[in-house]
């Protein structure tokens, strides 16, 4: 049977249907409110069965209080109100098809104490729902159980906290003197790097194939099986784990039913009361038996996905290859008449607006440097399957028209394609919802991106079979437990050392913060530089792997993960959890903050100070000490792409540079073991970070002022780069095999209304040729990911959020509504190099002033 | 701060009027503090807060609700080192020292008064300046801060204070 039977690719004769329409207004009408029921329930448990006492937590502990969880939280089959801008309530009657949520609330904000973020909302909780940026709506008796009954009994027992007292412990043994914890102290100045294990793990795809096709009634008896074959009582202990998590998921499951029907024996309307009897019967199949149909599917997959998130807290958790997974079932319910195109588009649509039924906690601190994330739930179409073929299926369109129709934030989209293998329609059709939606999906390259696995030691088939996670980082599908975002290393850091000897503008220069490598003013060339950066960056690297190694071993004896393992290719066989090693592939992720203004930094110090000598390194190093203030005349010649070489322009210098500093990291952190025995990959990545650490550092030697943003991800520098092609190029002939943990490219193309076709061709013919590895000269560009929005327009935005609700953009990896991100970001969003395609040339560059002081801050 | 028979004395008020009572005289004795949160920050800054809070557990059962089962031990210094306050809590009785304490739970080491007023109140952006500027530096478990970060907000709340 071929796998594309549509006539039109883009489905463009089919449109939101009534309600889905109606459900997208009331979610967009919604404001988050925070949900206290996970951690009432938590803190109840774990009270009542001296959880707080224990030295260690076990599996089975863990495995018991989320089968308490899921058996006590209140099963919502329709939300009928919420509250909207104002925290003004309101009511609605429209549901989807999918019972359940992932909290209690229409859109809520889950808090798990476990981790270091919930309880930095505790100083906000009269104020949080009064915010200037994206309030959450709280009651005030749920800010009263919070403050006397929940949070206090975690101010000793979160991951950090605990890792806190091991480190302090470990040092009162070593050293006999109180030493508190160097890795965590350097981890709270925030300007080196953020080991995000003291927030969660998450990031992974579990994979949905077992239990929608055997049911977790099938798994249920897997492990009983190997239970009565275990080894050793540790492994007996994990099969039962996963029985007691997977038959609370089930009693979920049935308690929707039950209230499903419930709600239908009142229920006047014909409609609805079948509507509701559908549901019911839906929720007492699946996921306790195999699904039957594609909604049976879709509903295994949406009461999984509440349980994973039930555990693991809402940052990065990604679904995979849907239209891979969900295929079988929708083909037969097309064939056999079940469904048909319009019913299959509005089911996705539901999925997609109950994927998004829930954001992360955000501190109000945390909103102005990083804030406007979403939970960053990947999804990922199309590409080739583990033999190779194209892989590429009516569903992977449904999906897409499905995406295209929404435009939300959650779930991330993310589309495959592999040059020569995936058909030139289907990469046409996703530059046309990239240019119809004005920013997804991301496209990866499948070539370059199974060449980076490979390279880190993935068999070709589990390479074939990666999906994406988070932002845009590649993992296989089911079995790659990398935790991608484990470590967000500010590189500008190591480069602030190599400058200063050791020292650090933000922690004071009189301090040495890592080691000596040496006065810069000394130095007689470019080498002996680099040379000690690479040394600053080592240390940082160590200090950062030390850390993320200290969280995962706490992590190891405190969290471990049932339900996750339950959907994962590796724990059954071995036995094992995810966080002991379970899964088939182990690694952890570094992403890289400020690669293209480093390298240009370099550059700069190459050309300016050691080539031509213009002026002496005191001197550079005067100039950034006063923030280029009376030596404008340079940051301006450090500024010019035609004096001092850049990232972008194809310039070898420039290349080279970006080139060895992607060498010297996949090395640096490539030797690393990590707490399962996995090694670190590296990624350019940057969510808002980039805009966050630009806000906390100094003057930089590529001309950048002090407190101006980085730029994101691999992307070159802003307003430097004139030439289109020139930019995709010296981007795509950096080597793949050292960006196994994914890159974001960011690209802002200027609409072209009067000629869409033409655009659409060009737009195609952007990301052909910079996918192309050039008969093998290089291996192309693995990502990229696009802004179609003029300047005006975002600065507009900018201006007048309440005009642009739905305006969506692409941070560096994730999406976002612009509205939601914090000023300093929106300028980085406006300030990107903008192309015209037509002319293949940079629109002069623009920049928007930065916020000023406590204007909406 | 207050004797022992005095806070005594002062605990026996909301038990024999109301909490409301209570609260308003605290009012009446924190306008130097709401005056602080108005902008003219001090040096007195940190010694009114924590009289203030002091004040007010001993004269809201509502407010020492904060208290109970609590204990913490915080050490406030400033960045030269010359001046240390220390406030401890347990069953439910909160004390201040004028003078730094071991064993701490969180040390916070501050510029000044108002970067200190900036961190504990986390205004606008005001977190973030202090943050940006290095003003104040926290060792230690970071939740008793969020703690405190509560326990002063919630004064301001229950006092009406701006």
């Amino acid at each position: 049977m071929p796998q594309i039977t549509l006539n039109d690719l883009s489905l463009k004769d089919y449109n939101l249907t009534e309600r889905a329409s109606s459900l997208k207004k009331i979610y967009f009408r919604a404001m988050p409110e925070i949900c206290i029921e996970r951690p009432r329930l938590i803190t109840r448990f774990s009270l009542d069965n001296a959880l707080f006492d224990k030295e260690r937590i076990s599996i089975l502990d863990k495995a018991r209080m989320y089968r308490y969880v899921l058996e006590n939280r209140t099963p919502i089959v329709h939300h009928t109100n919420s509250y909207e801008k104002g925290m003004r309530p309101f009511a609605f009657k429209e549901g989807p098809p999918f019972a359940g949520s992932t909290t209690s609330k229409f859109k809520g904000v889950p808090l798990y104490p476990e981790f270091a973020i919930a309880l930095t909302i505790w100083p906000e909780l009269w104020t949080i729902s009064k915010r200037a940026r994206n309030p959450f709506h709280i009651t005030e008796s749920e800010v009263e159980e919070l403050n006397y009954k929940i949070f206090p009994r975690w101010i000793e027992h979160n991951i950090l906290e605990i890792a806190r007292k091991r480190c302090f412990e470990e040092n009162w043994k070593c050293y006999g003197r109180k030493k508190y914890a160097p890795e965590i102290k350097l981890f709270q100045q925030l300007v080196f790097f953020i080991a995000s294990k003291a927030g969660c793990i998450s990031h992974t795809i579990p994979d949905f194939s077992k239990a929608i096709n055997l049911g977790l009634r099938g798994i249920i008896d897997e492990a009983k099986a190997r239970e009565t074959k275990a080894s050793d009582s540790s492994q007996g202990e994990f099969y039962k784990a996963i029985s007691e998590v997977l038959e609370g998921i089930i009693t979920y499951s049935r308690n929707l039913a039950k209230k499903a029907e419930e709600m239908a024996d009142k229920e006047r309307d014909p409609n609805l009361k079948k509507e509701l009897l559908d549901i019911a019967e839906v929720n007492r199949q699946v996921p306790e038996f195999p699904a039957r149909t594609f909604r049976e599917a879709l509903t295994t997959v949406w009461i999984c996905w509440t349980a994973i998130h039930l555990e693991n807290p809402n940052i990065g958790l990604s679904l995979g290859r849907l239209d891979q997974v969900l295929y079988d079932l929708y083909r037969q319910d097309i064939d056999n008449g079940t469904i048909d195109i319009q019913h299959a588009i509005e089911l996705i649509c539901c999925l997609w607006l109950k994927i998004g039924d829930h954001v992360p906690t955000m501190p109000d601190a945390g909103e102005q440097l990083f804030g406007g994330t979403g939970s960053n739930q990947a999804i990922t179409i199309g590409g080739v399957d583990k033999d190779g073929n194209d892989a590429v299926n009516d569903l992977t369109y449904v999906m897409l028209r499905a995406t295209e129709l929404m435009k939300l934030r959650d779930p991330n989209p993310n589309a495959r394609y592999y040059p020569g293998i995936n058909s030139g329609d289907y990469l046409r059709q996703l530059c046309a919802v990239n240019i119809n939606t004005g920013a997804i999906p991301a496209i990866h390259n499948d070539k370059a991106v199974i060449k980076a696995l490979t390279s880190k030691g993935e068999t070709i088939e589990q390479a074939r079979d990666y999906g994406v996670i988070g932002c845009v980082e590649p993992g296989s599908n089911g079995r790659f437990y990398g935790h991608s975002a484990a470590i967000l290393l500010n590189l500008t850091s190591a480069l602030e050392l190599t400058l200063f000897n050791g020292r650090h503008r933000h922690t004071g220069l009189d301090v040495v913060m890592s080691k000596e490598t040496g006065d810069p003013t000394t130095f007689t060339s470019l080498e002996e530089f680099k040379a000690a950066f690479e040394r600053q960056t080592c240390w940082l690297v160590e200090q950062a792997t030390n850390l993320n190694n200290l969280l995962g071993r706490v992590h190891q004896d405190f969290y471990p993960t049932p339900i996750l393992s339950a959907f994962f290719e590796g724990p059954m066989d071995k036995g094992k959890d995810l966080i002991q090693g379970g899964a088939t592939i182990n690694s952890s992720g570094a992403a890289i903050i400020g690669l293209a203004d480093v390298a240009d930094s370099l550059s700069a110090i190459q050309k300016v100070v050691f080539e031509e000598r213009a002026i002496s390194f005191a001197d550079l190093l005067g100039a950034l000490e006063k923030n280029f203030e009376g030596y404008e005349a340079l940051q301006r010649r450090l500024m010019n792409p035609d004096k001092t070489p850049k990232y972008g322009n194809e310039d070898p210098v420039a290349d080279a540079n970006v080139s060895w500093i992607i060498e010297l990291l996949d090395g640096a952190f490539g030797e690393k073991k990590n707490y399962r025995g996995g090694h670190y990959r590296v990624g350019y990545w940057t969510m808002t970070n980039h805009a966050g650490f630009g806000r906390l550092m100094q003057a930089t030697p590529n001309g950048r002022k002090a407190r101006e943003n980085f730029t994101s991800g691999i992307t070159p520098v802003s307003g430097v780069t004139p030439y289109l092609t020139k930019a995709l190029n010296s981007v795509a002939k950096q080597p793949a095999r050292c960006l196994s943990s994914g890159v974001a490219l960011n690209l802002k193309y200027t609409p072209e209304h009067g000629e869409a076709h033409k655009m659409l061709d060009n737009f195609l013919a952007s990301v052909e040729g910079y996918f192309d590895d050039a008969d093998g000269e290089r291996d192309g560009g693995m990502e990229i990911q696009f802004i179609i929005a003029d300047h005006n327009t975002l600065a507009h935005a900018a201006d007048h959020p309440e005009k642009y609700p739905e305006l969506l953009v692409r941070v560096s990896g994730y999406t976002a509504y612009f509205k939601d991100l914090n000023p300093q970001m929106q300028k980085e969003i406006i300030d990107r190099t903008e192309y015209r395609l037509s002319t293949g040339k940079m629109l002069p560059f623009d920049p928007f002033p930065l916020p000023k002081k406590g204007v909406d801050l | 701060m207050t004797s022992r028979p005095k806070r005594t004395l002062l605990r026996s008020i909301p038990y024999l009027f109301s909490d409301r009572a209570g609260l308003f005289i605290a009012k009446l004795r924190s306008k130097r503090l709401s005056e602080e949160l108005c902008g003219k920050v001090t040096d007195r800054f940190l010694e009114l807060l924590l009289s203030g809070m002091h004040l007010a557990f001993c004269l809201s059962k509502g407010y020492r609700k904060n208290i109970k089962d609590f204990e913490g031990r915080y050490l406030f210094r400033t960045a030269d080192r010359l001046v240390a306050t220390a406030a401890t809590f347990k069953e439910g009785d909160m004390e201040v020292h004028e003078e730094a304490i071991e064993d701490w739970n969180v040390r916070i080491t501050f510029k000044d008064a108002a970067a200190l007023m900036a961190f504990i109140f986390s205004r606008d952006q005001d977190i973030l300046d202090s943050l940006l500027a290095n003003d104040v530096e926290v060792d230690g478990n970071l939740n008793y801060v969020y703690k405190f970060g509560f326990m002063a907000r919630d004064l301001g709340h229950r006092l009406g204070l701006p």
